[in-house]
Parts: C-alpha cells; sequence; structure tokens
C-alpha cells in the first residue's frame, strides 16, 4: 500500500519534472534592469517668464522634466546641478534637440520672474514653469511627482515634501524613463541619448 | 618638588574633568553651498568627529550671513523627501555625524546679502555644554554629488 502511494509520488514529480523541462523556459530578461512603472504623464501649458509654455512645444525633441521649488535649499539644487551636468555632456546637436524644465509645486512663493533666475543660475538651458496651484497639482499627478505642503517649525514657515525623481519624455511627449534622485549625471546623459535615438 | 608634581597631576585631571564638548569635536571639510540669486536659503554640509569618551550634541548653529540659522534633516520615505528641523545633532563618544545633501544639515534662512562663490563663511557650532566651535567653511557652487569636486 505504501510502496503504491511511493511510486504514485514518484510518477507525479516525474511528470512535475518533466513539464517542467518542456514548458519552463527561464531567459535572460532582455533589460535586467528592472523598468520602473511609467506615468501616463501628457500634455500641459505652465507659465514661464517668458511666457506660456506647452509640453507640445517640444515635440520632436527630448523633455527632461523636473518638479521642486526655489526655497529648497537641498534636494532640488542637487538635482538641478545634476541636469546642468548632464545638459554639459550632451554634444551641441544634442542639446539642440533637447529641452529641460523644471515645474515649481510651490506656486504661492515662486514666480516665473524668480523661477527664471533661480533656473538660469544652474544652466540656461533648464526652463522654470509654474501656474495655478490647480494646473500644477493636475500635472504633477498626471506625471506621479506627489508634492504636499507641511507644516513645520521652521522659519520658512513651511516646507514641501515631495519626491524628486526626474521624467524623461520622448520626441512624441511620452514619459519613456524615470531617474530616481541622485541618479549620476553620466547616466541621465545616457537616458537623454536613448531617448534621442529610439525610433 | 613632589608636591609640585602632586599639584600639576590635580590640574590635568581637573583639566580633563572640565574639558568642554568643543576641545573633543573636530569639524572636517565643511562647505556652504552657493545659493542661487534671491533663494532665500541654503545649506551648510561638513563632518563633525567627536573624539571624546562623552556623547556631545550640537544645540545651536549660527552665522553672519543668514538672519536664521536651524539644524534640519531629510527623510525619504517611500522616493518622498521630508525636510524637517532637528533639535538638536548628536555625535556618539568616538563617533562622526555626517552632514550631507539629502541628509542632515546646517540651514541658513533669510540670507542677509548674496553669499560669494570662492568666499569663506564663519559658522559657529554651540555644544548642549554651552561650549562653541567656529568653523571656516569655503562657499562652493551645488554639485550633483556630495561632495564639491572643487575641494580648496
Amino acid at each position: 500500500m505504501s510502496d503504491k502511494l511511493l511510486s504514485a509520488v514518484a510518477v507525479l514529480l516525474a511528470a512535475l519534472i518533466a513539464g517542467l523541462g518542456l514548458f519552463w523556459h527561464p531567459e535572460a530578461p532582455a533589460r535586467p534592469l528592472p523598468v520602473p512603472a511609467l506615468p501616463a504623464g501628457g500634455d500641459f501649458t505652465l507659465q514661464s517668464a517668458g511666457g506660456p509654455v506647452a509640453l507640445a512645444d517640444f515635440r520632436g525633441k527630448v523633455v527632461l522634466l523636473d518638479f521642486g521649488y526655489t526655497y529648497c535649499p537641498d534636494i532640488c539644487p542637487t538635482a538641478l546641478a545634476a541636469t546642468a551636468e548632464a545638459i554639459e555632456q550632451l554634444e551641441p546637436d544634442e542639446r539642440a534637440r533637447f529641452a529641460a524644465l523644471f515645474v515649481s509645486v510651490d506656486p504661492q512663493r515662486d514666480t516665473p520672474a524668480r523661477l527664471r533666475e533661480y533656473t538660469a543660475f544652474f544652466h540656461p538651458a533648464i526652463v522654470g514653469v509654474t501656474g495655478s496651484a490647480e494646473q500644477v497639482a493636475d500635472v504633477a499627478r498626471r506625471y506621479g511627482a506627489f508634492y504636499a505642503r507641511q507644516p513645520a517649525d521652521t522659519a520658512g514657515g513651511y516646507v514641501v515634501d515631495h519626491s524628486a525623481d526626474l521624467y524623461v519624455v520622448d520626441r512624441d511627449g511620452r514619459v519613456v524613463d524615470k531617474l530616481a534622485h541622485g541618479t549620476p549625471p553620466v547616466r541621465i546623459a545616457s537616458a537623454l541619448r536613448r531617448a534621442m535615438t529610439t525610433p | 618638588m613632589k608636591k609640585l608634581s602632586v599639584l600639576a597631576a590635580g590640574l590635568g585631571l581637573c583639566a580633563l574633568a572640565i574639558a568642554a564638548d568643543a576641545d573633543r569635536v573636530s569639524v572636517v571639510d565643511p562647505y556652504v553651498r552657493l545659493a542661487p540669486p534671491n533663494a532665500m536659503a541654503t545649506g551648510a554640509f561638513m563632518v563633525i568627529r567627536n573624539a571624546g569618551e562623552r556623547d556631545v550634541r550640537v544645540v545651536r548653529a549660527s552665522n553672519p550671513a543668514s538672519r536664521i540659522t536651524e539644524l534640519h534633516t531629510h527623510l525619504h520615505e517611500n522616493g518622498v523627501m521630508k525636510m524637517r528641523p532637528v533639535p538638536a545633532i548628536d555625535i556618539k563618544a568616538g563617533g562622526e555625524a555626517v552632514l550631507k545633501p539629502g541628509g542632515l544639515h546646517v540651514m541658513l534662512i533669510d540670507l542677509k546679502a548674496p553669499l560669494q562663490e570662492g568666499g569663506r563663511l564663519p559658522i559657529t557650532l554651540e555644544f548642549a555644554d554651552g561650549s562653541s566651535l567656529r568653523v571656516e567653511a569655503p562657499v562652493v557652487r551645488p554639485t550633483a554629488g556630495g561632495m564639491p569636486m572643487n575641494r580648496p
């Protein structure tokens, strides 16, 4: 009796192994890096010091999108310095096919004029834009950028909690890459090149 | 003669006992980030080392360039950066506190005048025992890496 049970188990195991051998073909993934879930993104129009700026204005160019605020003394300067260093690594013909937008999520304190001064300090190619609280919230939501004004016991009055990813938008206006805060400039530049050369 | 050496030893012990926090602390690689024009705030960073056998605590910082100086940190939670003031920065005996972008920093709020690249800013750290230490921090442009490339 127990011999029968044992042979039944053996047959089942053999069938399982044979099945695995036949139907399971583990292969190295085509892209070894995990692909982060990309947000829907989409077009928007916000205000710069030089007038309205629409994402659609840059169709045909690759756009690097960054969310932040000028009062941010640490995370945003690091992100914008990384953006500036990545831009410097691009060849002139690559720069001509590229744009960088810094979206302020703190429109109460960041006027377009103030944003222009702020972004120009890092690189003249970076355009600072913002809009009404509703507009900014809509854009941030569609790109999966998180921000929340927090009361804090600081002389600054309040702080803004925020995500600090960079978004790469391709020539057709689609989000094709999301780069975590702290991504080295050389990897930002290669992500931009990839978006420029992908058909 | 013997009395003298006893006296000297006694004085030495006293000196050890009353050694201030600031005397046991050293600061390595301090720098202030050059603030963009009209920016209200910027950060100062450094490594604070405690060579003593007692924990020390930085309770306050001050500098002549900003009207307000606060101690801040950043919490990273699920990709969200949260900057928060902290009441103090603790440095364990024999340990160090690393103030760097994305983490602990001395926050300079409401700058009286723009900082000058290449300039130096004296920052005074005040410890829990009331002693203090003055640090000369060079002003450097923000970089993507934590540490400026062109260290003076």
